[in-house]
C-alpha cells in the first residue's frame, strides 16, 4: 500500500455510514412514534416466548438481581443458538449446498418481508386509520415481498434497490428485536458483540471459517451482506441466517495484492486467474470489454494507476484505474446483523429519551469509524459489532445516569439551554 | 428468473471485468470515449448486465409482471431506463425496447386502476360500499385475523 490508508476512506465511510443511519433513522421513528406510551406494562402483558427470551420472562415486579441473571441466561441462550445456526450453515457451505442455502436465503427474505413486515405495516395501517382495502394492501405487500426476494438474489435488479431492501430487512428486524424486553436487550446486545469477536477473529470462529472459504473460492459471502457501491458503484450481496447475521465488516480483498498475471495484459487475453473465475457463457463478453478497453485507453502501468490520487481515481480515466479499485476496496461490505443490532440499541434508547437516542447514534457511527479504520489498516475481515455495541451502551448509561439528571437539572432551573 | 442460481456466478466473476469506462451514474450511463460513445442498457452503467444478458432479464421481467407482480414491471422500467430513454442506439437496444416500453405501459395501467380503486374506496367509504366497507378495510381484516402483532 503505497497510498495513505486515509485516502479512499472517506467515501467508503459515507457509503457504509448513510445507510446504517437511514436505518437507525427508521427504527427511532417507528419506536418512539408508534409503541403505545405504557411500553413497559404492554411488553410484560404480551409475553411472547421468543428465542431471546427462552429462559427468563422479565416482568417489571422482578427485583434487579432476578432480572440481570434471568437477562443473561436468555443472551446467553440466544448466542448459543446462533452460534449454532452459524456453524451448520458453515458446515453447509463447506460442502458445497449452496442451493439449499440459497433457498433458506430466499425463504427468511420473503419471511421477513412478507410476514414481519406485514405485521408491522398492519399495525401502522390500524395506527394510523388509513382506509385501504384488504385485496389491494395484500396485493401491494406481495409485491413488496416479491421484489425483495428477487432483489436479494437476482442479479438484475439495480444497486439502489438491493440496497435499500437491504435496509429495509434490517429496518423489519430490529423493529421486532425491540419488542425485547429491557435488561434481556442490553445483555443479548453485549453477548453478541463478544460473540462477534470471537467469531470473526479466533482462528476457527465459524465467521472466520465462512469468509475464508468465500474467499478462498472467490464466492460471495453466503449470507444477506449489505454492500456499499465500490467507491463508486456497486455489486450485488446475498444472503444470510438473518438471526446468525452479524457478520463482520469485510473489505474486499480477493486480489487485493497485485500479482502480475492479473493486470491486464495488452493481448486481451483474459488471464487464467480471471477467467477461471468467469463462468463459461460470460466468457465472450468478457473478452469483448475487454478489447475495447484496451483499444480506446492507453494502458497505464498498474504501480503509477495505483498511486494516482483520489481525483482521478474516481473519475475512471483508465481501465486499470477502475480495476485497481475493484480489486482492493469493491465496496465496503456489512453483515445485516450488524444493522440489526445498532438499530436494536437506538431504537431501546429511544423507549427512554431522545437524548440518549443522539448519544447512542453518536457513539456507534464513531465506533463504526474507529472500525473502518481499524478495516483499512489491517485489510481482513473484522467484526463491526464489539467496538461500536460497547460504546453505545456505554454512552447510554452515562447519558441516563449522569447527563441526564445535569441536562435537565440546569435547563429546568434555567442556568443553561 | 429460476435461473438466479446460475446467475449469481457469473454476475460475481464480471464485476472484475468491468474496467471499461463509463459513467456509472447520472443515469444515463453514456460515455462519450474518445469520439463514439458507449451506453450501457442499465442505470448502473459497467456494473449492470450486459446487453444480451439484459434481453432475457427484461423478457422475463416482463412477462412475470403478469402474475399480479406489476412492481416488477416498475423495476423493469427503473433498470433499463436508458433503454426507454434513447430511441436510437444499437440492434439491441431496439430488441431490448419492446419490454420495457411494455412494462411502462403495464406500470402505468396498473397504477392507474389501482389508485383510482383505491381512492374511491377511501374517499366513497361507507357511503358507497355501505356496511360492507367495514369489513372489507385492511386494518378491520388484519385486526380480525390477528395480524396487527407488532405495536
Amino acid at each position: 500500500m503505497e497510498r495513505s490508508v486515509l485516502d479512499s476512506l472517506g467515501l467508503e465511510i459515507v457509503g457504509v455510514m448513510s445507510p446504517v443511519s437511514i436505518c437507525m433513522l427508521f427504527v427511532v421513528l417507528l419506536v418512539s412514534g408508534f409503541t403505545p406510551p405504557t411500553t413497559s406494562a404492554d411488553h410484560s402483558s404480551s409475553a411472547q416466548v421468543t428465542a431471546a427470551t427462552l429462559v427468563y420472562q422479565e416482568s417489571p415486579s422482578d427485583p434487579p438481581s432476578q432480572k440481570l441473571a434471568g437477562a443473561i441466561l436468555n443472551a446467553a441462550v440466544f448466542v448459543a443458538l446462533v452460534a449454532v445456526v452459524t456453524f451448520v450453515l458453515v458446515v453447509l457451505y463447506y460442502y458445497n449446498y449452496t442451493g439449499f442455502l440459497k433457498a433458506y436465503m430466499r425463504f427468511s427474505a420473503f419471511f421477513v418481508l412478507a410476514s414481519m413486515g406485514g405485521s408491522i405495516l398492519f399495525s401502522l395501517l390500524r395506527r394510523l386509520s388509513l382506509p385501504i382495502d384488504a385485496p389491494s394492501a395484500i396485493l401491494l405487500l406481495l409485491n413488496f415481498s416479491a421484489i425483495g426476494v428477487l432483489s436479494v438474489f437476482s442479479p438484475a435488479v439495480p444497486i439502489v434497490l438491493r440496497q435499500s431492501y437491504m435496509v429495509a430487512l434490517a429496518i423489519i428486524v430490529a423493529a421486532w428485536f425491540t419488542k425485547l424486553p429491557e435488561w434481556t436487550t442490553w445483555t443479548l446486545l453485549l453477548a453478541l458483540a463478544a460473540y462477534d469477536l470471537v467469531a470473526v477473529l479466533c482462528p476457527r470462529g465459524p465467521l472466520r471459517i465462512l469468509v475464508d472459504l468465500a474467499s478462498s473460492r472467490d464466492e460471495d459471502l453466503p449470507a444477506l451482506v449489505y454492500e456499499a457501491r465500490p467507491t463508486v458503484a456497486n455489486p450485488p450481496s446475498s444472503s444470510s441466517p438473518f438471526p446468525a447475521a452479524s457478520v463482520e465488516l469485510q473489505p474486499q480483498t480477493l486480489h487485493s495484492n497485485p500479482n502480475p498475471d492479473h493486470t491486464p495484459d495488452p493481448d486481451a487475453n483474459p488471464s487464467p486467474s480471471r477467467s477461471s473465475s468467469i463462468s463459461n457463457h460470460a466468457d465472450h463478453s468478457v473478452l469483448e470489454i475487454d478489447s475495447i478497453a484496451e483499444e480506446t485507453h492507453p494502458l497505464v502501468p498498474t504501480e503509477a494507476s495505483r498511486s494516482l490520487p483520489e481525483s482521478s481515481r474516481s473519475n475512471r480515466t483508465s481501465s486499470e484505474d477502475l480495476e485497481e479499485m475493484f480489486d482492493t476496496t469493491r465496496g465496503i461490505r456489512l453483515g445485516l446483523g450488524d444493522f440489526v443490532f445498532y438499530s436494536v440499541l437506538v431504537g431501546r434508547a429511544a423507549m427512554y429519551d431522545l437524548m440518549t437516542v443522539y448519544a447512542c447514534y453518536l457513539a456507534i457511527i464513531s465506533g463504526l469509524g474507529c472500525t473502518l479504520i481499524l478495516l483499512s489498516v489491517y485489510r481482513h475481515a473484522l467484526p463491526a459489532l464489539p467496538i461500536s455495541i460497547t460504546m453505545g451502551v456505554i454512552f447510554y448509561f452515562l447519558t441516563r445516569l449522569l447527563m441526564e439528571p445535569f441536562v435537565v437539572g440546569t435547563s429546568t432551573s434555567l442556568l443553561m439551554f | 428468473m429460476e435461473r438466479d442460481d446460475e446467475e449469481r456466478r457469473p454476475l460475481g466473476a464480471s464485476w472484475r471485468l468491468t474496467h471499461r469506462p463509463a459513467a456509472a451514474d447520472g443515469g444515463g450511463s453514456a460515455a462519450g470515449v474518445s469520439g463514439d460513445s458507449v451506453v450501457w442498457p442499465t442505470v448502473d452503467g459497467p456494473l449492470g448486465l450486459s446487453e444480451e444478458r439484459s434481453l432475457e432479464y427484461a423478457r422475463n421481467f416482463f412477462r412475470w409482471g403478469f402474475c399480479l407482480l406489476p412492481f416488477l414491471w416498475a423495476v423493469n422500467c427503473f433498470y433499463f431506463w436508458p433503454v426507454l430513454r434513447n430511441r436510437s442506439s444499437s440492434a439491441s437496444f431496439q430488441r431490448i425496447r419492446p419490454y420495457i416500453v411494455g412494462s411502462a405501459a403495464g406500470f402505468a395501467v396498473f397504477t392507474i386502476l389501482l389508485s383510482s380503486w383505491a381512492l374511491t374506496f377511501a374517499i366513497g367509504g361507507e357511503k358507497i360500499f355501505g356496511p360492507a366497507w367495514k369489513d372489507m378495510v385492511m386494518y378491520n381484516v388484519a385486526e380480525k385475523l390477528g395480524l396487527t402483532g407488532w405495536i
